[in-house]
């Protein structure tokens, strides 16, 4: 889905339910930027509190145990992982969670995720750092370190698109907005 | 002339209820753990208040990670601070569910639920604005969105409104203006 057609879909979704004019409600998809940025850097540690620096070309995807939709979006990423990370890009799910890597690894163990490592914003900057005002957000970084694009919104990550679109960033060809992998479905509650 | 002032003192009236519509924070609803509460159970401290819902279907806000971090930022100092959450899905946001979740942001966390019409009290108190939207799945009537206005309101030690920070503001930004509000 292209942008074009991201802002037709919330167009009509807009039309279908109209949404009040004082709700703020974050747009969604892929975002991806005209002039890439460094990311900055961050105290990321693993399972054991130990230290790790980010590299690219990578997917960090922000997440926390009490944001349902991020949750939901781990097992498509636990999937992705042994599929792309044998071409070089790392998956990174970076929990923000206060109990740090408690959160994730429990959270890893109830869902029987295999496959992500544990990566936790020990320092607890990393909303503000990256100016992620909602979860979940996904950056896509390139092999130089920089923010190529951002995805906002649970997406299917094991999607084929989403594969395509992480290889694209691999091989350090342009990312174009229509390589958007498509939004998973908002979850029903409970 | 006359006819003009008569027209903006007409406009003066007819805008003055909005514009004077105190913010007066008043709650009278049940915290995570069942208790009554009221705005009044909160005398002394200073307050950070956020309106919410923790069934956020497809994007939640880190308004609530903001504010864990502001109180990291004041230390010692955030003794003097109750954050408090108010619900604007009483139905599903249960005193219990409500445990869960504020454990997630810190023990000083309170989540503050109740009857349908004592949360739109509460949020009117504030000006806060919100509308239940229809199931996103029409087969599952607990699907449904809630919108919302966003912001972090700082309410005094005495419960008077103090300022309204947009939802975007950074810990550094609320650490500051309740470092200021800490000092009267």
């Amino acid at each position: 889905m292209n942008r074009r057609s991201l802002l037709a879909t919330a167009a009509a979704f807009a039309a279908l339910s109209p949404l009040p004019a004082f709700a703020v409600r974050a747009e969604e998809g892929l975002f991806v930027h005209k002039e890439r940025r460094l990311v900055p850097a961050l105290d990321v540690r693993d399972g054991e509190s130990q230290p790790v620096t980010l590299q690219g070309p990578a997917l960090v995807n922000l997440w926390a145990s009490w944001c349902l939709p991020c949750v939901s979006e781990l097992p498509a990423l636990d999937r992705l992982a042994p599929q792309i990370e044998p071409e070089g890009v790392r998956v990174v799910a970076l929990c923000l969670d206060r109990s740090g890597n408690v959160g994730a690894i429990n959270t890893f163990a109830r869902l029987g995720v295999r496959n992500l490592g544990v990566y936790v914003d020990y320092q607890r900057k990393a909303g503000e750092v990256l100016g992620a005002a909602v979860l979940p957000t996904t950056l896509l970084m390139d092999a130089q370190g920089r923010e190529a694009a951002r995805f906002i919104g649970p997406a299917s990550w094991d999607a084929p698109e989403a594969i395509a679109l992480l290889r694209a960033l691999a091989a350090g060809r342009t990312l174009d907005p229509a390589m958007a992998p498509p939004l998973a479905k908002p979850r029903a509650a409970l | 002339m006359k006819k003009g002032l008569a027209a903006l003192l007409c406009w003066l009236v007819l805008a003055l209820p909005a514009a004077a519509g105190e913010v007066t924070g008043h709650f009278d609803l049940m915290d995570q753990n069942g208790r009554p509460v009221t705005d009044a159970s909160f005398a002394g401290r200073v307050r950070v208040v956020a309106f919410g819902y923790t069934f956020c279907p497809d994007v939640c806000p880190t308004t609530l990670s903001t504010i864990a971090a502001t109180l990291d930022i004041l230390g010692p100092k955030a003794a003097g601070v109750v954050p408090l959450f108010i619900t604007v899905d009483p139905r599903r946001d249960t005193p219990t569910h409500l445990k869960d979740y504020m454990e997630a942001f810190g023990p000083s966390f309170v989540g503050l639920t109740g009857p349908e019409d004592a949360v739109a009290a509460a949020a009117a108190a504030f000006h806060a604005r919100y509308a239940i939207q229809p199931p996103a799945d029409p087969a599952d009537p607990n699907t449904y969105f809630v919108d919302h206005s966003a912001g972090i309101y700082v309410m005094d030690r005495q419960g008077a409104f103090v300022a309204k920070l947009g939802h975007r503001a950074t810990p550094d930004e609320l650490a500051e203006r309740l470092e200021e509000v800490l000092r009267k």
